[in-house]
């Protein structure tokens, strides 16, 4: 375990290291700067080299990287350039929106997703499968962004139960920040769901037709208590498998829900910081991205481990 | 006055174009912005909710360039001068106009007294000599080029100024009613200093609370606020909101109270709405066309020679004008709630020429000039816009509309820094481009049209432009200004630079319920005398 | 996109005409697999010859904006008065240079790189999986809104996006491929016979990969028609006046009360080819690999 957990460890750091030299120069590849954004209209070339120069732009390009590896390694994430705003306060107040967002979208994906699956798989072949089936194939199918303008169209300018759009603090009006949640979630989680319902029946079969089961049936467990215990609790690795795979989908599906349902989150930022040249911003949420993603794919090898003892992490570690 | 009857105007713009585009909705709609001041008591308390269509800068005077923090610097940092509803220079923080002597070369302005910044400071000449060394001299402010002649600042006593400038400069008064004129408490400079956008504390009826990036901003009724017996409200959020759709939609479920820049496609619904008024505002600014004529290395570098039939020949910049229909244009892009015109300065003003007329569309005249130039049709026109769907609308109405006199429309959308750096780096034909504009007309041609301007994009370089404008300045005169500002744009339609289409409005939503704000054609909302209606 | 496959580990023998053969008549039977086959020639058929039946999308017509659908505008009109149901035909074809393209360009460059990696590995192994740990890790959109900004948003622009975030999935699936197949004994008694590394790759590695490879490709391409549909409609992607379902879609958010028409078709049509997709891939992986299908 200590083994593997420090090749991870060493694996990692060369990911996030590459990571923080692309999203570096890959920033400064794009035209126009923080520099000129900020000027605006009153953009006369002393003022440009001036704010060129506050932000250190104006330094050769090692340099510049090594200001910013000294900042990183106390801790300072810098300052956003748009508004003046240090960029960890930023991304504190806005990873926690995206969190809920994530979260809600994921219940949601859970709790259809793998009733869904388990019902298909416990009655395959059967009505319950089909529409199990079809809803799965639809869910995967129908692209975000549309379905939360629907989602919009039906319910907020149509029937009008819930507002179109906007974000309440959970901590304001934890009601009102649900009411805003809902859509934005359901949204979000159709598509998650699909993926895991089909997932969770295939599993579900497999587990189904394993040696143990057909034991455990042979004893006269009651079939429901074989689904419920036995099978399900070893689809589950399949379930935490997809659920690590889809941490990158969730996350593009979060911006983009963001921005219809115009959520101050994460997402929002993101498009934000590149729109206006806010390279420390962009810097920070790629590096907060890429640690995410290692961190979210060595819980799941770890609970993979977890819930299924047969599987040796070496193995898991590879690939 | 001029405002008045520009609504009034206004109000029958939507029933008009209703007609013609067909749009159900919008059937009928009338703006209820013929009062331009909702004058109805409005009852102490309550808090404002104010989305806003974009995330404001820093909000440090000396730096900020955003049109949105100036919206939220009108609630908070209040100016040494400000303007009536006819966008005419009054005294606020100042007691009185700027008192010029030695041939306009010196200003003296008197500061009103008692007056408190909202940490509690007074407000004194030595403050506001701090704040306009601070923009005069800090690398990073963009406000020494709009105090271009200022050269020195001299407290003369307790409460007067004295500003000694290289020549004289008619702008002064406009630009010390904007952020130049904003008056920064010193205590709070010298306690934060470059951080002052963080925690900016000026004199106005609201003083700043919190700022979370690109959610909201926080202002509270401040208690030093020298009038501060007509403050009603409690306090004002002003939330970021970047989508038109959704303002409108949250200003319809009641989420938010006031909406800035509603989507001219949602004007006639919302204006259907009892619980909703839409006040229009805003004018001064202009939207057009700018063609590359000469600008090959940047505005900041000389002119050079741009390979483009368009470039290449007046003729053809003409011909594209004529093909163009600025009324159509506005029907079809705008809902007709726009003000087609072929000026930079907003109607109405007092520097415009008179005898300005609009060339109406004239296809037969448009080929005449393409055959006269003698170049073979289709004359390819690569049009730069900035990609949003709105401005993409208009590139293809006016590609649909360039191709009928032998034109042939590239429209070539591009994310908006992008464009602008291609812009400023002169690598483009021809792009959609526009100026917020400022109270002086000065604001609207100098540095856009006048030779080594940073936002000269189309490269001109002319004497005669130059001259004018620049004499305009040196000029207190009303008449003598007018008069050169009319040579000055005249040269720059038969030089084919800048084709002008229309002056932008913007379009205020509010509550029913809300009273008391005013709203004028700089764009910029007051609440300082806002609130509930009783 | 999560599916998870495993590979055909197929002798080289087993690929041929009569094999194709079975496949097919396996395929056949399968209704769902053949509505998804129905709805892909359908959508191809619109994509090539649409443009060329409806006529020019472009034509703005300023007298009929936001038309209801009605006899001469069976889908309503947009707020150029432009006919939705030409756009529409238009818009498959855009789709589909989205969809084929970003495919291809992610098979072109992953397959060698899944190929060497799986062969050599070692040393060159850890660095390309590396690197596509980066790419897996990046955010996508960053990546996509910085591309647009440099190249200028456009179908190039979506294809280049949606191509690299692809290769990933292509690497790590050729390379899977390559590790399996390397253990069988017949590729160790060619490698005893003396055959060279290209004859081994493109003789018994490469046919064998081909399989997921194609199972692979109908999950990616109606995942990029999708992807197409979302920048495009972020703004990011194909530009006015080219009609894309996307695009369009964008175009209808700002007329939901006004048009709500608009907002509909665009979006079935993206899911009724994504379905279709979705159902031909399914139905390929059953006849393919047979033990995956449950």
């Amino acid at each position: 375990m200590g083994w593997f957990l420090l090749r991870r460890a060493g694996a990692a750091l060369i990911v996030v290291a590459l990571a923080s030299v692309v999203v570096f120069l890959g920033v400064r590849a794009l035209p126009g700067d923080p520099a000129v954004v900020l000027a605006g209209e009153n953009a006369t070339p002393k003022v440009v080299e001036a704010i060129r120069h506050q932000y250190g732009l104006d330094q050769p390009l090692p340099v510049q990287y090594v200001d910013y590896l000294k900042q990183l390694v106390t801790g300072d994430l810098g300052t956003s350039t748009q508004d003046k705003l240090p960029v960890s306060g930023i991304l504190a107040e806005r990873i926690p929106v995206t969190l809920e967002l994530a979260v809600l979208a994921m219940l949601v994906a859970i709790v259809i997703g793998v009733v869904a699956g388990t019902i298909a798989a416990a009655r395959r072949g059967r009505f319950p499968d089909y529409v199990a089936t079809g809803f799965g194939l639809v869910g995967l199918s129908v692209p975000h962004f549309w379905l939360g303008l629907l989602a919009i169209l039906l319910f907020a300018v149509k029937l009008r139960i819930l507002p179109a759009s906007g974000y309440v603090p959970l901590t304001d009006d934890p009601v009102q920040n649900l009411r805003r949640m809902i859509l934005p979630a359901l949204v979000l989680g159709t598509g998650f769901a699909a993926i895991l319902m089909r997932q969770t029946r295939s599993a579900m079969l497999g587990a189904l037709s394993a040696d143990y089961v057909r034991t455990a049936r042979a004893k006269g467990l009651s079939g429901a208590r074989v689904v419920g215990v036995h099978a399900l609790r070893n689809s589950l690795t399949t379930v935490v498998t997809v659920l690590g795979l889809q941490l990158g989908g969730l996350i593009s599906g979060a911006v983009v829900t963001e921005q219809i349902f115009v959520i101050p989150g994460f997402g929002k930022l993101t498009v934000d910081a590149v729109l206006t040249r806010n390279y420390p911003v962009i810097q920070a949420v790629v590096l907060v991205t890429v640690v995410g993603y290692i961190v979210v794919n060595l819980l799941v090898d770890v609970a993979y481990a977890a819930l299924n003892p047969r599987i040796r992490l070496a193995g898991a570690a590879d690939g | 006055m001029r405002t008045r009857r520009l609504l009034a105007a206004l109000a029958v713009v939507p029933l008009v174009a209703a007609g013609c585009s067909g749009t159900a909705t919008s059937t009928g709609a009338a703006l209820t912005g013929t009062a331009p001041y909702d004058d109805r008591p409005v009852r102490p308390g309550g808090t404002l909710t104010v989305a806003l269509s974009q995330d404001p800068d820093a909000l440090d005077p000396t730096t900020a360039n955003t049109f949105v923090a100036r919206e939220v610097f009108a609630s908070m940092c209040e100016k040494l001068y400000d303007v009536d509803a006819d966008m005419k220079v009054v005294p606020q923080l100042a007691a009185a106009l700027p008192t010029l002597s030695n041939g306009g070369k010196t200003a003296t302005i008197r500061l009103r007294q008692g007056i408190r910044f909202n940490d509690g400071t007074p407000l004194d000449a030595r403050a506001v000599r701090t704040t306009l060394v601070r923009d005069l001299t800090l690398p990073t402010s963009s406000r020494t080029s709009e105090l271009g002649a200022v050269r020195s600042v001299t407290v003369v006593d307790d409460h007067t100024v004295r500003l000694d400038m290289s020549r004289p400069f008619a702008p002064l008064g406009a630009q010390l009613a904007d952020r130049a004129g904003m008056i920064m408490s010193p205590r709070a400079l010298a306690r934060y200093g470059k951080d002052f956008g963080a925690h900016p504390v000026c004199v106005g009826p609201f003083s700043f609370v919190s700022r979370t990036s690109g959610n909201q901003i926080v202002l509270k009724r401040s208690r030093y606020y020298y009038a501060r017996a007509k403050v009603k409200l409690d306090g004002i959020v002003y939330k970021i909101v970047t989508d038109a759709n959704v303002r409108s939609a949250n200003l319809q479920s009641g989420d938010i109270q006031v909406a800035e820049r509603i989507a001219t496609s949602d004007v006639g619904s919302l204006s259907a709405d009892n619980s909703l008024k839409i006040l229009a505002g805003g004018g001064i600014g202009y939207q057009g066309i700018t063609i590359n004529t000469a600008n090959t290395r940047g505005t900041d570098k000389p002119p050079g020679k741009v390979d483009t039939p368009l470039a290449r020949n007046a003729l053809l910049r003409k011909a594209f004008e004529l093909s163009l229909d600025r009324d159509v244009i506005n029907r079809v892009v705008f809902n007709g709630l726009y003000d087609p015109d072929c000026s930079p300065l907003p109607r109405g003003s007092a520097y415009r020429d008179p005898a300005t007329r609009c060339p109406k569309r004239d296809l037969a005249q448009a080929r005449t000039l393409l055959k006269r130039a003698g170049v073979h049709t289709p004359v390819h026109v690569n049009l730069l816009l900035a990609a949003d769907s709105v401005t993409e609308r208009l590139g293809q109405v006016v590609q649909a509309m360039a191709k009928e006199a032998g034109f042939a429309v590239t429209v070539q959308p591009a994310e908006f820094v992008t464009a602008l750096d291609q812009a400023r780096a002169g690598k483009f034909d021809a792009i959609q481009v526009g100026w917020s504009g400022r109270v002086d007309p000065d604001g609207n041609l100098n540095d856009l049209i006048t030779t080594g301007g940073s936002n000269n994009y189309s490269g001109l370089h002319d004497p005669v432009i130059d001259d004018a404008v620049h004499r305009a300045a040196a000029t207190t005169d009303t008449a003598e200004r007018a008069r050169l500002y009319a040579t000055a744009i005249r040269r720059q339609e038969q030089l084919g630079g800048v084709i002008y289409l229309y002056h932008e409005r913007y379009f205020l939503g509010t509550s029913a319920r809300v009273a008391g704000i005013r709203y004028y054609a700089d764009g910029i909302p007051r609440f300082t005398t806002a609130g509930y209606a009783r | 996109m999560a599916d998870v496959l495993t590979p055909a580990r197929l002798a080289p023998a087993a690929t041929g005409s009569g094999r194709t053969r079975r496949m097919w008549r396996r395929f056949r039977r399968r209704p769902m697999a053949m509505t998804g086959l129905v709805l892909v020639v359908l959508f191809l058929l619109l994509a090539v010859v649409g443009p060329v039946v409806f006529g020019d999308p472009t034509r703005i017509d300023f007298g009929h904006v936001l038309g209801a659908p009605s006899l001469s505008h069976l889908l309503g009109t947009d707020d150029l008065g432009r006919d939705q149901l030409t756009r529409i035909a238009s818009g498959a074809r855009v789709s589909l240079e989205a969809g084929v393209l970003s495919v291809a360009l992610a098979m072109v460059v992953g397959v060698p790189i899944g190929l060497v990696a799986g062969f050599y590995r070692k040393h060159l192994d850890s660095v390309v999986m590396r690197a596509v740990d980066v790419v897996l890790a990046f955010p996508f959109l960053v990546f996509a809104v910085g591309l647009a900004a440099i190249l200028g948003p456009s179908l190039r622009n979506v294809v280049l996006a949606l191509g690299i975030s692809q290769i990933p999935a292509v690497v790590r699936i050729t390379r899977g491929e390559v590790l399996a197949v390397r253990e069988q004994d017949f590729v160790a008694g060619a490698i005893a016979d003396g055959a060279t590394d290209r004859t081994i790759l493109t003789r018994y590695v490469l046919p064998n990969a081909t399989n997921a490879l194609i199972v692979q490709a109908t999950v990616a391409i109606p995942g990029a028609i999708i992807g197409e549909a979302t920048l495009s409609f972020l703004g990011l992607g194909v530009q006015p006046p080219t009609p894309s379902w996307g695009v369009m879609l964008t175009g209808a958010q700002q007329f939901l009360s006004q048009a709500p028409w608009l907002a509909v078709w665009p979006g079935v049509m993206i899911a009724a080819t994504t379905l279709g997709f979705n159902l031909l891939g399914d139905g390929l992986r059953d006849v393919i690999d047979p033990r995956s299908a449950r």
